[in-house]
């Protein structure tokens, strides 16, 4: 929490450089947040006799207050908040700075000239300047997604604990798992037919279905891994394996058609953990690395990049049909990760439309352009370099430029220029840190990370039976694997895909489930030590 | 207790005072190190806890087990499956942070594409759009006659201003099109503040700058030369012949830098193409130079030991070869009409004759050597005259940015073996093949033997940069004897520039200088009240043998006006051509001539000829004029 507070007065600090005053409303929010978190395990011990690890919760606490801290450095700059008066509000910003630059080094005849007081050349005194007022009240402050948000967040962590900690509801779950996956699927197809792009007003309210579908789908495979290790001429019995893979289908359905890839790949690697973790002969664990090394090799082969293709013989037959069926985002999304600075063909088709709107509108401006671009060839280069930085590839090159540009410690919180990086609170959320905090903010992160899914891992190791052990790994997977995946897409480790940074990033409904999952965690490490309790008492009295 | 405490002074204890003094980005970079320490201890504690934790809990059954056993209690395959992922998972974590490690350590030395598409990160510009650019002094250096300057409007907002907008509109150059001074003159690129830590550690508070430039440009000679060619399409330029100082520089038509911000009047000055605004005519606009060159001609033949020939002027014209069309001078005979005239007095009559047969006499390599000297391409065919580009190696300037913002369009004449002795002769009376000439090249010309060294020193526009040499055309003894005879069209009687010594009488300024009056053929003819080119419609027939309308478009022959002048003439202190378009049946030295006289009038009240004729308040006592 002191962290915290000194971290907000340096962003304080830096937007007074800059000519605008954040707001100590939100500031005190996210203080008396932390403040709450602190305490709340006093309260969790006392009154709920939480007896699991702390490490989980100390390590989401924590990822968490970094996210504060980043959104509160983002949300507090005009320019990144005003949707309409952005260029109003970076002239301003502009303003201030090139008035210290006066301030700093005109002599005073120069300012006289200019109109301004005659004052020698001297460094600026902050407490005499009037800051651009945050606009920020008590109401909105209150009432805002970053405190409801949370809050919701908490309280369904708390609920979570306190429903899993009981024996029956887990046993009914287990009994249920495919009850519970149909009864989310319906609302979910529903919201996701009537989605647009990707998003739901705005919003992803399908986060939550992670979690039934993953409790159902451990459900499943905690009752016939047993079964799948018998086989007949090395087949298992189909009465085993179909209804494992409709478990396992059912939530791709919605995702595809919401054409949420990120989801998908974060579905896939959980299942795949849970297959692995959970069956017990080798072959068994091949034919699923092998089926899913045979899906990344089509994909990748199919999207690669014309040129890298180029490169290897034969690829570029093979890869031809597959790139016809692979939908444009799929390609878009990989050309950005293996070649993001390097522009595409105008003529490749899931860039022609973008190019040719952009095109369009250059027209319209200056009338002259066609005739130009007859004169000049070289001039389509340069406007498809402009388009492509300007349309698709504007936030990942940004975010990127972002990065490098923090180095080790970064720039300095409020020193940077993440408000560049559209929405980057969200998605995004990681280059504005990384650029502000620099390596080491990236470091801390990850390692706040890795603790936090050692120690699902403990837990699920530490359960007595297969279904909270598979529960357990994959809510831990879960964080992990979105996190890397969010991480990934945006050092291009991996390609970009619209998913956020559990804990950290600024989220409704995300948050929320990551918070559930939370406490599902906690409830099961509960569990493991009031078994453990158990175990020690009724074998303590022989000698 | 709370006395206590209320007696200590809190402010002292202001992040602030502990990290900031005089840097005020200082106190965010220090919190933000703090920031991470702390988190980075706090993570450290986690870590420390966990694996305290990380010991299996012993069970006390398994403390009588044998130890092969107590070591398998609890690995299940599962388990294991689940220690093998964890350690996946660790390395997976560290592959991703590894590439945020390339990323910021790696790319910026070996990534090429990162580096070539450096420029389009967003935070170069924002870093350098505060970044306020020097103020442009005129050649006092006084800080109110500036020419570029801040201002700061009645909404707070800082706003470039130029006093001179218009008259200096080519020099300064727009935002948008071609880069003029504005673009090139002041040192660019800011550096961003460096990492937090080096702000904490070594950063240091940079001097406060000085990123003035102080010009050559005199601020009233530009505006007064503005003046003179008002109404007019034409251009002027002065130049300082010993130091290469360009003192003024102006072409008319111009427009309003303001015009050109907007982008749809810039698009109506780039429009119009009947007064074209945007063009630089002294730099970028080639003209017929007429007589004006016959000094290149002159000089070409000091060279060449030829300054003695005797050439006739005879009314039956020169006949370059046999079968040629004649040569004849301006009045459509001859001005002198003797067998032996001499380069002096041909040059004060500006004998058309006369320079025609001495090009020829001097011939190709000597005309064409003399040409490049002064700047001038010599090409040999003339095709390739009007491809020539642009010269920035003409220019003294500490930056290449600032030559090739103000290069002149390269001037070429023809000495190729392939045109006729006519043809030649036509160069060396300035017309003809010679025809793309700029202005800025014709008061290049006239500051050679200007220059008490017979040198051409390279033009500047920055008054901080040392002069340079472009080349020594000629000896200081031929420089003065062409001076010498340079004088003749303006002081003596019977000389085409008498007007000048009319206006510079009782000033005792001796000038010098050569008139032109140059024919330029199929100059296109615009409607003045729509701006539109003029045509008429015909009928022809097409291949069918149908009659079709067309548009023929008019053209007609200019008559351009050419003045090229330096004062004084034991001391040349400015160079000056002056050319004016379409001045109809009037000459050189009747339009271009007073605008060059004026010209030097108003250097010697500026005090740019020298104390010596500065004119003292009312002039009581006109300073003796100086003879040779």
């Amino acid at each position: 929490m002191f962290v915290t507070a000194i971290s907000h007065y340096s962003i304080h600090y830096g937007a007074l450089i800059r000519g605008y005053d954040t707001s100590s409303l939100t500031a005190t929010r996210n203080i008396l947040l932390l403040l709450f978190l602190a305490f709340l395990p006093v309260f969790l011990k006392r009154f709920i006799k939480f007896d699991g690890n702390w490490t989980l919760y100390t390590a989401a606490v924590l990822l968490f207050s970094i996210g504060l801290t980043a959104q509160y450095r983002l949300f507090s700059d005009p320019e990144y908040t005003s949707r309409k008066d952005k260029a109003e509000a970076r002239q301003e910003k502009i303003k201030v700075l090139q008035m210290n630059y006066i301030q700093e080094n005109y002599s005073a005849e120069k300012k006289q000239i200019m109109g301004l007081p005659p004052t020698p050349p001297g460094p600026i005194d902050l407490s005499t300047q009037t800051p651009r007022k945050s606009t920020d009240t008590l109401t909105e402050v209150l009432f805002s997604g970053n405190t409801v948000n949370p809050a919701i967040g908490i309280l369904g962590m708390l609920i979570a604990f306190i429903m899993l900690r009981k024996e029956k509801v887990l046993d009914w779950l287990q009994k249920n798992g495919f009850l519970v996956v149909l009864l989310t699927l319906i609302p979910f197809l529903g919201a996701a037919a009537l989605s647009h792009a990707g998003k739901f007003a705005n919003m992803t309210p399908w986060e939550p279905a992670k979690i039934p579908c993953l409790v159902g789908f451990a459900a499943i495979l905690s009752v016939l891994y047993k079964n799948l290790a018998k086989t007949y001429w090395g087949v298992p019995r189909a009465k085993d394996v179909l209804p494992l893979i409709v478990m396992a289908v059912m939530p791709f359905v919605p995702f595809f058609v919401l054409k949420d890839f990120g989801q998908m790949m974060v579905f896939s690697a959980v299942y795949a953990t849970l297959y692995l973790i959970a069956v017990r002969r080798f072959s068994q664990r091949f034919v699923l690395v092998g089926s899913v090394l045979l899906v990344a090799s089509i994909l990748i082969v199919g999207a690669l990049p014309d040129n890298t293709q180029a490169k290897i013989p034969l690829l570029p037959t093979v890869a031809a049909p597959v790139k016809k069926i692979l939908p444009n985002r799929i390609q878009q999304r990989f050309h950005l990760w293996l070649d993001g600075f390097n522009p595409p063909s105008p003529e490749t088709a899931w860039w022609k439309d973008d190019y040719d709107n952009y095109y369009k509108k250059l027209v319209e401006k200056d009338p002259n352009l066609p005739q130009m671009l007859a004169e000049d060839p070289e001039l389509q280069k340069t406007i498809n370099i402009d388009a492509w930085f300007d349309v698709l590839a504007f936030q990942p090159a940004q975010a990127t430029f972002g990065l490098a540009s923090g180095g080790m410690t970064g720039r300095g919180l409020g020193l940077g220029y993440p408000e560049l990086i559209p929405v980057a609170d969200s998605d995004y959320i990681f280059s504005a840190l990384a650029e502000e905090l620099g390596l080491f903010g990236g470091l801390l992160i990850t390692f706040a990370l890795i603790v936090f899914v050692s120690a699902g891992v403990r837990t699920a190791r530490d359960s007595r039976d297969m279904f909270s052990k598979l529960c357990c790994i994959g809510l831990s997977a879960f964080i992990g694997f979105q996190a890397l995946v969010n991480i990934g897409g945006i050092t291009r480790a991996l390609p970009m895909t619209g998913i956020t940074l559990p804990f950290v990033s600024h989220g409704g409904f995300s948050l929320i489930t990551s918070f559930v999952m939370l406490g599902m965690l906690m409830a099961f490490s509960h569990r493991n030590s009031v078994d453990r309790r158990r175990d020690t008492v009724e074998v303590k009295p022989q000698p | 207790m709370t006395h206590l405490l209320l007696l200590i002074d809190w402010s002292q204890f202001k992040p602030e005072k502990i990290f900031g003094g005089q840097i005020l980005e200082r106190t965010p970079a220090g919190l933000s190190i703090v920031y991470l320490i702390g988190v980075g201890i706090l993570i450290g504690f986690l870590v420390m806890t966990f694996l305290d934790n990380f010991r299996r809990p012993k069970f006390v059954f398994e403390q009588n087990l044998p130890k092969e056993v107590r070591r398998k209690l609890t690995q299940t395959i599962a388990n294991r499956g689940l220690y093998v992922w964890q350690v996946l998972f660790v390395i997976l974590a560290l592959f991703v942070f590894g590439f945020q490690v390339y990323w910021t350590k790696f790319a910026d030395d070996s990534n090429e594409q990162f580096q070539a598409l450096s420029y389009k990160d967003l935070r170069n510009r924002r870093i350098n759009s505060a970044n306020l650019r020097g103020w442009m002094l005129d050649r006092t250096g006084k800080l109110d006659a500036a020419l570029a300057l801040y201002k700061v409007e009645k909404d707070g907002s800082v706003e470039r201003t130029f006093p001179l907008e218009k008259e200096m509109a080519h020099l300064l150059g727009t935002e948008r099109g071609t880069p003029g001074l504005e673009r090139t003159l002041y040192k660019k690129e800011v550096e961003p503040m460096p990492e937090a830590w080096e702000i904490l550690t070594k950063y240091k508070k940079p001097e406060p700058e000085q990123k003035d430039v102080r010009t050559t440009i005199d601020k009233n000679l530009q505006s007064y030369v503005a003046q003179q060619l008002e109404g007019k399409k034409g251009a002027i330029v002065v130049l300082n012949p010993q130091t290469g100082d360009v003192l003024a520089m102006y072409s008319n038509p111009s427009f309003n830098l303001a015009e050109a911000q907007n982008l749809s009047s810039y698009l109506k000055l780039e429009a119009n193409k009947d007064q074209k605004p945007l063009l630089d005519r002294a730099t970028r606009e080639f003209y017929v130079p007429g007589s004006t060159f016959k000094t290149l001609t002159m000089m070409a033949a000091f060279r060449a030991g030829k300054e003695g020939t005797l050439l006739g002027d005879l009314p039956e014209g020169y006949i370059p070869f046999n079968g040629s069309r004649p040569i004849r001078d301006a009045n459509g005979g001859c001005e002198l009409c003797r067998n032996d005239v001499p380069l002096r007095e041909a040059f004060k009559v500006s004998s058309n004759q006369y320079f025609a047969h001495l090009g020829n006499v001097l011939g190709r390599d000597r005309m064409g050597e003399t040409a490049r000297l002064l700047g001038i391409a010599a090409v040999d065919k003339a095709s390739e005259a009007v491809t020539q580009g642009y010269f920035p190696d003409i220019w003294n300037a500490s930056d290449r940015r600032i030559a090739s913002a103000l290069a002149p369009a390269r001037a070429t004449m023809v000495v190729g073996k392939d045109i006729t002795l006519y043809d030649f002769g036509l160069e060396g009376m300035g017309q003809g093949l010679a025809s793309q000439m700029t202005p800025f090249q014709m008061a290049l010309i006239a500051a050679t033997p200007a220059n008490l060294q017979g040198r051409l020193m390279k033009p500047k526009i920055e008054a901080d940069v040392p002069p340079q040499m472009f080349s020594q055309v000629l000896t200081p003894q031929q420089a003065a004897q062409v001076r010498d005879i340079m004088s003749t069209v303006t002081e003596e009687a019977g000389g085409t520039g008498g007007a000048v010594r009319q206006a510079l009488a009782g000033t005792g300024i001796v000038a010098g200088g050569k008139t032109g009056t140059a024919t330029k053929d199929g100059v296109p003819l615009f409607d003045p009240k729509t701006g539109e080119r003029r045509f008429v419609l015909k009928k022809k027939k097409d291949e069918n043998g149908q009659l079709v309308e067309y548009k023929d478009y008019l053209s007609f022959t200019r008559i351009d006006g050419w003045f090229i002048c330096i004062a004084p003439l034991e001391n040349p202190q400015v160079a000056i051509a002056v050319v004016i378009e379409d001045i109809g049946n009037r000459f050189g030295g009747q339009t271009a001539a007073p605008v060059a006289a004026n010209v030097v009038l108003k250097a010697r009240e500026l005090g740019l000829l020298g104390d010596k004729y500065k004119p003292k308040a009312p002039p009581a006592k006109a300073p003796a004029r100086k003879k040779k």
